[in-house]
Formats: C-alpha cells, sequence, structure tokens
C-alpha cells in the first residue's frame, strides 16, 4: 500500500475501535451487564498496559536495545509517581517530574 | 477539567512533534488526533508507522492499548443511563483517559446526571479543542523546540499521571510489575509485539493475584 493510504487506514481503523471501544458499555449497559470475569480483568488493564508503555520509553539508553536502570528519567519518573500517587493531578506530575528531569541533567553535566 | 486541559499540552505537543518526524503530512496528523483521539495510540500508530509495521500490528497494538476505554465506559455506563441514546453516542466520543479521570469522582458526588453529563460534555469537548490546537503546534514547531529540553519525557510524565494514582492494592501493583518486567524481557520480539504480550501477561498477572487475594481472605 501507499504511505498516505497505509496512515488513513489506520486512522480510520484504530479511530473506529477506539469508539466502539469508549461507547461499548454506555451503549449496552441495561441489556447486558459485565460478565464478572471481565470486569475483574478489565480493572487492571491501565496498571498493565500504561507500565508497559511507560517503562521501554524511560529505562532505554541512547544505543538500541541497551537498558539503563540508573539514569535520570527513571529517577525523575519516581519522583514524579510518588507526586502522582498522593496529589492525583497531572500537571504537578508533569512539573514536578520535568524539573526532576532537567536538574539530574544539569547535575549530570557538571558532576559526569 | 482545566488542570486535564492544561495538562494535555505537552502531550499534545509531543504527539504532534511525532507525527512530523515520522513523515505524516499536516492532514495526516490532524486526522489522527481529530478521529483517534488518544495520545496512547497515537503514539503508539506513529512510532509503528515509521518502523513500517503492519497495518494488522497496528491496529492490534492500538485496540489491546485502548482495552482500557471498555473498563471507563463500564465505570462511566450508570452515570450517562438517563440520557437519551443520541447523547451518550456524543458523550462516549470524548471518553479520555483525562475526561474519565477528572469526572467520575464529579459524577458520583452529583446525582443529577444532566448536570454531569453537560460538564462532562463541555470538558471533554474542550479536551478535545486543546488536543487538536496542541498536536498541530507541535507539528509545525517541532523543530523549533530545543532537544535539550527532553520535551519527549511529557509522554511518560502522561502516563505516570495516570498509571500512579491505581496502585493502591496488591493485584495492581502485580499486574504493573509483571507488565513492565516483561516488556523488557521481551523487548526482542519484533514490531513492538512486546507491548501487547507484556499487557496481556499484567492483566492476567493482575487477575490472579486478585483472585488469590479474594479466597486467602474467604478462608
Amino acid at each position: 500500500m501507499e504511505g498516505a493510504l497505509i496512515v488513513w487506514t489506520v486512522i480510520l481503523v484504530v479511530g473506529a475501535l477506539n469508539y466502539l471501544s469508549r461507547l461499548s458499555f454506555i451503549a449496552a449497559f441495561g441489556r447486558r451487564s459485565m460478565p464478572a470475569w471481565l470486569a475483574r480483568s478489565l480493572k487492571f488493564v491501565p496498571a498493565a498496559m500504561l507500565t508497559a508503555l511507560i517503562v521501554p520509553m524511560i529505562v532505554t539508553a541512547p544505543a538500541p536495545g541497551a537498558i539503563a536502570w540508573a539514569n535520570p528519567k527513571v529517577l525523575a519518573a519516581i519522583a514524579a509517581a510518588v507526586v502522582a500517587f498522593h496529589t492525583r493531578s497531572t500537571l504537578k506530575t508533569l512539573a514536578v517530574g520535568m524539573l526532576a528531569l532537567w536538574l539530574l541533567q544539569w547535575l549530570s553535566a557538571i558532576y559526569g | 477539567m482545566l488542570p486535564a486541559c492544561l495538562g494535555l499540552i505537552p502531550f499534545g505537543v509531543v504527539c504532534g512533534v511525532g507525527a512530523a518526524a515520522a513523515g505524516i503530512d499536516f492532514v495526516g496528523a490532524l486526522g489522527m488526533s481529530a478521529i483517534i483521539f488518544s495520545g496512547a495510540a497515537q503514539i503508539l500508530a506513529v512510532q509503528l508507522l515509521a518502523d513500517g509495521a503492519p497495518v494488522a500490528v497496528i491496529v492490534l497494538t492500538c485496540f489491546v492499548a485502548g482495552l482500557r476505554f471498555l473498563m471507563y465506559s463500564a465505570a462511566m455506563a450508570p452515570y450517562f443511563r438517563p440520557l437519551p441514546a443520541r447523547w451518550r453516542n456524543g458523550l462516549a466520543f470524548v471518553l479520555t483517559d483525562q475526561a474519565f479521570a477528572a469526572s467520575v469522582r464529579r459524577f458520583s458526588a452529583t446525582h443529577d446526571s444532566r448536570a454531569g453529563a453537560l460538564h462532562f460534555l463541555g470538558g471533554g469537548s474542550a479536551l478535545w479543542g486543546m488536543w487538536q490546537l496542541t498536536n498541530a503546534i507541535g507539528f509545525l514547531a517541532g523543530n523549533v523546540i530545543p532537544a535539550s529540553w527532553s520535551l519527549e519525557f511529557a509522554v511518560p510524565l502522561c502516563f505516570v499521571a495516570l498509571v500512579a494514582p491505581v496502585l493502591r492494592d496488591v493485584p495492581a501493583i502485580v499486574a504493573a510489575v509483571t507488565a513492565g518486567g516483561f516488556v523488557l524481557a521481551l523487548a526482542a520480539l519484533p514490531m513492538k509485539l512486546n507491548l501487547i504480550v507484556a499487557g496481556l501477561i499484567g492483566i492476567v498477572a493482575g487477575t490472579l493475584a486478585d483472585l488469590a487475594r479474594e479466597r486467602w481472605k474467604a478462608r
């Protein structure tokens, strides 16, 4: 397939699936309630999926495939996670995370 | 939802920057932000498109990442129930992580479903508008933002803001730690299939931990 066609196929199919996921139980409620096993499993989708997205973004070092645990992003993300856990605030999480990252990068530039 | 709108600014800008970096044209980038309207799915789709992954893999990865919308949908369904179907269909479109997080507690506090729905629709529409604006700015201004700002770090931070507050019991922590471990252990899988596989293993691990805890409590 040609580039633009692939992009638009992805946009329309992913967009449709996203909308159907959002609509699912809002539309079906009353006619069908959720099976207990599904409700139990879906509770863990955000914890599992979002963590699977976050971890590679913060531990992967510049060299492809390499893993760097002690890098500024890991430490800044942990600081941000503590703030998010206690405040539930996106803004405060972003502020603390970015400031921590800049501070750590600045320190490692001086002492590294 | 004003704090949610402001929190979206760096996330939207980064999505726009990513679309431009992947070689998607401006109309395609706008189509993504307007129709997909999910930062996680847009980031994944853009990365996989740049990697040349097959359409089926891109769609499947975005779908699995979007399974959380099923949960949000189920959680909001009781509050939307008294509304006409046309309203519900519209409200579902603006059901995002941020809109859900901002309104689920508000809805449970108020018993006036129409006022709650109006607030949700207004907030959700504002989030949508803000999303288009910030994606467009990111697309157009991407190469102006200095790389030393590490703006791309805003993406994992937005996810951290969503995930950290749910890690309040053992099964949720088990799900997160398992998924995080497997996504690294399986990093060699092609086309970022490690995301789907690790996510699904994490969901199963959380579910099993939840069942085990329930059984242990019942004894």
